[in-house]
């Protein structure tokens, strides 16, 4: 099933590193006991998924992703898991119906989604993208992407409050 | 003239008014309430005088009325009323003999505080077989018929906080439910057979009796012996006759009506009024006649071993319905009808006598009495008369009666004499050792015995009165009431020989009796010291009770077990598994609801996953 | 076969981890981080997509770029409501939180 055709070109050992890099890092979170390490562990996830972005010829996306995730999430992570406390992770009983249940739900999705990628026709190579990609989704979303733009920074912002009301210590009540 | 044959109707109406004022009235109507009975039966039996009178001394026409009840289809059901001789002496019977009784009732019921109850049931009672006499056709009779058997149950089971009564009339109700079924089943096979659905006793005359072929002689026969059946479990005829000893449960008044006038007479009614289907079928009438004589000996050997006073009276009864079935059998109508009608006086006499002695030593059985006759004279010198009128001793009414029947048995089957010559021996044995092991002797009790008031025994002398007179309407010297009651001149002549062999029975019995029981010439035990296994079979009542219960009661009550534990096990497991079921499915999804957002996704990826796998496993199939 | 194949196959693979961890892990931070990486699944898709696809486009960057700022707004919140849900109950521990039965 999964015979692929590999073709032995550069790209595809990068994508290869890239994947198994992403990979290991994602199993090794679900496995560490320290939520700490699981969450360095991810953002190594992320670095390599960033990889993978620019390996797509999107430059800008790896850029966000390492700004965003690696940077913003991951350290917002580390603060959540600062203040609040963490004793006692990994002694809690285990779950071995919930756990099997939903290894054998998981395997199974993924066994359908590559089912179904390996049945999808895809058309051919690729015809080539603008090679300045910032410049031109800069353009984009400027022009045709501007009201979404918008939004988003809206959104943002609502988000931003929101947290704030949501995390500030509430007054006493006397 | 049909002056007061017009108003017929009115003599069922009156007592069952009084019962529709007695149950509205609840209990609060208390003992004056008690006469509204009465007098509605008084009402009852003047017009019932009227009407017989205008009968007797007129030649009044036949007269019928009624009117359209249903009409479905071309078929069309009427009700109505008809006054023959034949019915009109019934309303005679019933009504002076309900009235009696309820006068009666007034001293015997006093101290029960449900009197109005009783009353009103009475009243309904009366109604009820008044109806069923004046009834013209058999569907109408049908109704009061099984009214009769309500108000039988009712009355039979007046004190139900005893247990003996409630099982009694449970008993009544379902022996007689047996062949009232019978009966149900003949009036639907003539409604099915008879020209036009006709149910009317005139148009049953004419198929029968005067257009022969109509319909033919198998059905005939069919029919004639499914109504029988239906007089056989309302007469207590062998072999439904267990339920009436039973109904002894009832107040002693109760018995003396069912005995007398309502209930068993119903059933001798029903054979006379259908009589032209009889004649129609000769193995019909070979069976009536059969099983009347059986019952005649049947109970009067029975009645010879009995101790408690109302089950001698009530074998009694069942022997001389016996003599009415035998007399119709052989094809005797107004014999049957004139043993009725004696009957009826003389054996109301008998009950009430025999309440008159409970009401005084307040015991039922004969062998804790004795010497009452010095403490109650009345009741004493009344129930004599009754008991000689039973035994036939002329020139009492019984003697009359039972004359006409074995003569006309003697014309048909002399082996039918035989056998009713045998039972009024037996008759006049037993009714002596009832009267001289109550009347005479030394007391065996120290209750202190005492005459009952006015009111009870004045109903106990105008009883006696005609149980010494009624019997000569019909002699063989003078054969008027036959006459009258089927307007034809020819009647049987009696026979010199009949009536002394008939004389001479009856007091060879009473003397035997006189001899073992008063003067104690003859050793009690002389037959059961010899032969105990035959008194033993005799106080048993031949194990009749006891064969039904092992034939019939066991095995449907097993079968009603078994059905009861299918329903049980099979019927409510099936319905306890889908209570279940949905009971466990709703605890399983209950728990489900954690509230656990983790154990929703998981859910949710688990019905994912079968959602696609159901989607993507059509193409394989 | 192309390149494209393998990047949903890669993507595939984060996803169900991702799911994996989102169902099993008890730490509600563990959680959110389970549910980034699903994010970051869906958006290695876009951008494979906007290089391979039927119709190769930006678009599929851009989308990739709402998406992870959908996702920070997400994570910002998140860790909001988990703190104030600590300071209630004092664990971070997602068996506890059974609200949605009350």
């Amino acid at each position: 099933m999964l015979s692929f055709n590999i073709q032995f070109t550069g790209e595809f050992i990068a994508f290869f590193a890239l994947a198994v890099c992403a990979i290991v890092g994602a199993v090794l979170a679900l496995n560490f006991t320290k939520v700490v390490h699981m969450t360095l562990s991810l953002a190594f996830t992320f670095v390599s998924l960033a990889g993978l972005f620019v390996l797509l010829g999107a430059e800008f996306v790896a850029f966000v992703q390492v700004l965003l995730y690696v940077g913003a999430i991951t350290i917002l992570m580390i603060f959540g898991i600062m203040m609040t406390k963490h004793q006692g992770e990994g002694q809690e009983p285990s779950r071995p119906l919930r756990e099997t249940l939903a290894a054998i739900g998981c395997v199974c999705l993924l066994l359908i989604l590559i089912y179904a990628i390996r049945d999808a026709k895809f058309p051919g190579d690729a015809a080539p993208l603008p090679q300045d990609t910032t410049r031109e989704i800069g353009k984009l979303l400027f022009t045709q992407m501007a009201i979404p733009f918008e939004l988003v920074s809206v959104l943002l912002t609502v988000a931003f409050i929101g947290a704030v009301a949501l995390a500030k210590r509430e007054e006493d009540p006397q | 003239m049909t002056v007061f044959a017009e108003y017929a109707w009115l003599v069922p109406v009156f007592p069952v008014a009084a019962f529709a004022v007695l149950i509205a009235m609840g209990r609060g109507a208390g003992r004056p309430g008690a006469w509204i009975g009465t007098l509605a039966t008084l009402l009852s039996l003047i017009l019932s005088l009227c009407i017989a009178g205008e009968r007797i001394s007129g030649k009044a026409e036949d007269y019928s009325a009624h009117y359209h009840w249903l009409q479905v289809g071309n078929i069309s059901l009427s009700a109505g009323y008809e006054v023959t001789n034949l019915t009109s002496l019934m309303l005679v019977i019933v009504t002076l003999v309900s009235f009696l009784v309820n006068l009666y009732s007034q001293g015997y019921m006093r101290d029960d505080d449900r009197m109005p109850t009783f009353f009103a049931y009475m009243g309904l009672f009366t109604g009820s077989m008044l109806g069923l006499v004046l009834a013209d056709n058999l569907l109408t009779m049908y109704i009061f018929w099984e009214l009769v058997g309500v108000c039988s149950f009712l009355l039979v089971g007046f004190w139900f906080h005893k247990p003996e009564a409630k099982a009694a009339a449970k008993k009544a109700f379902i022996v007689t439910r047996i062949g009232d079924l019978g009966l149900l089943i003949a009036i639907l096979l003539l409604f099915w057979y008879m020209p036009n659905h006709a149910l009317d006793f005139s148009t049953l005359h004419n198929v029968f009796a005067t257009q022969s072929g109509v319909i033919a002689t198998g059905i005939t026969t069919w029919i004639a012996l499914l109504i029988f059946l239906g007089a056989v479990g309302k007469s207590g005829q062998f072999p439904l006759h267990v339920w009436l000893p039973d109904a002894m449960e009832g107040p002693t008044p109760i018995s003396a009506l069912i005995h007398a006038a309502t209930m068993v007479a119903a059933g001798v009614f029903l054979v006379a009024r259908t009589f032209d289907i009889f004649q129609a079928s000769p193995a019909a009438m070979h069976t009536v006649a059969i099983i009347g004589a059986f019952t005649a000996i049947f109970a009067a050997t029975i009645g010879l071993a009995q101790n408690d006073i109302k089950r001698i009276l009530a074998y009694s009864t069942i022997s001389q319905l016996g003599y009415m079935m035998l007399a119709l059998g052989v094809g005797s109508m107004p014999a049957a009808m004139f043993h009725l009608f004696t009957h009826a006086f003389f054996k109301a006499l008998l009950f009430l006598g025999a309440g008159s002695i409970i009401h005084g030593v307040h015991t039922q059985d004969i062998r804790e009495m004795g010497g009452l006759g010095r403490k109650m004279k009345t009741t004493a010198w009344t129930f004599g008369i009754g008991a000689l009128a039973l035994s036939g001793i002329p020139p009492f009414a019984g003697f009359w009666s039972k004359d006409a029947i074995l003569t006309a048995a003697l014309d048909k089957q002399p082996i039918l004499f035989v056998v009713g010559a045998v039972a009024a021996f037996f008759t006049a044995l037993y009714m002596a050792r009832l009267f001289f092991l109550v009347f005479t002797g030394n007391p065996r009790n120290d209750s202190h015995a005492h005459e009952s008031p006015a009111v009870m025994t004045i109903p106990l002398v105008v009883l006696a009165v005609l149980a010494v007179v009624a019997g000569f309407v019909q002699t063989p010297f003078n054969g008027w009431f036959a006459e009258w009651l089927t307007g034809d001149k020819a009647v049987e002549h009696g026979s010199g020989l009949v009536m002394v062999v008939s004389a001479a029975i009856g007091l060879l019995g009473v003397y035997l009796g006189w001899l073992i029981y008063a003067k104690g010439a003859i050793r009690r035990d002389v037959v059961s010291s010899r032969m105990p296994g035959l008194v033993k079979l005799l106080e048993n009542k031949y194990y009749i009770d006891e064969l039904y219960h092992l034939l019939f009661v066991k095995p449907l009550y097993a079968l009603g077990k078994v059905l009861n534990a299918f329903d049980d096990y099979v019927v409510d497991g099936v319905v306890r598994l889908a209570g279940q079921s949905a009971t466990g499915l709703g605890r399983l999804n209950a728990r489900l609801q954690s509230g656990q957002v983790q154990a929703y996704t998981l859910t949710a990826l688990i019905g994912l996953v079968i959602l696609a796998l159901a989607i993507a496993g059509r193409r394989f199939w | 076969m192309n390149m494209l194949a393998s990047y949903l196959t890669l993507a595939a693979v984060l996803f169900c981890i991702g799911l994996y961890g989102v169902i099993t892990k008890r730490n509600a931070i563990i959680v959110l981080l389970s549910i980034e990486l699903m994010l970051n699944a869906v958006n290695l898709n876009l951008v494979a997509f906007s290089k391979y696809g039927v119709h190769p486009s930006l678009t599929g960057q851009i989308f990739s770029l709402f998406t992870m700022t959908v996702a920070a707004a997400e994570a910002a919140v998140g860790v909001a409501i988990l703190v104030a849900i600590y300071r209630n109950r004092a664990s971070v521990n997602v068996d506890e939180f059974d609200e949605l039965r009350r």
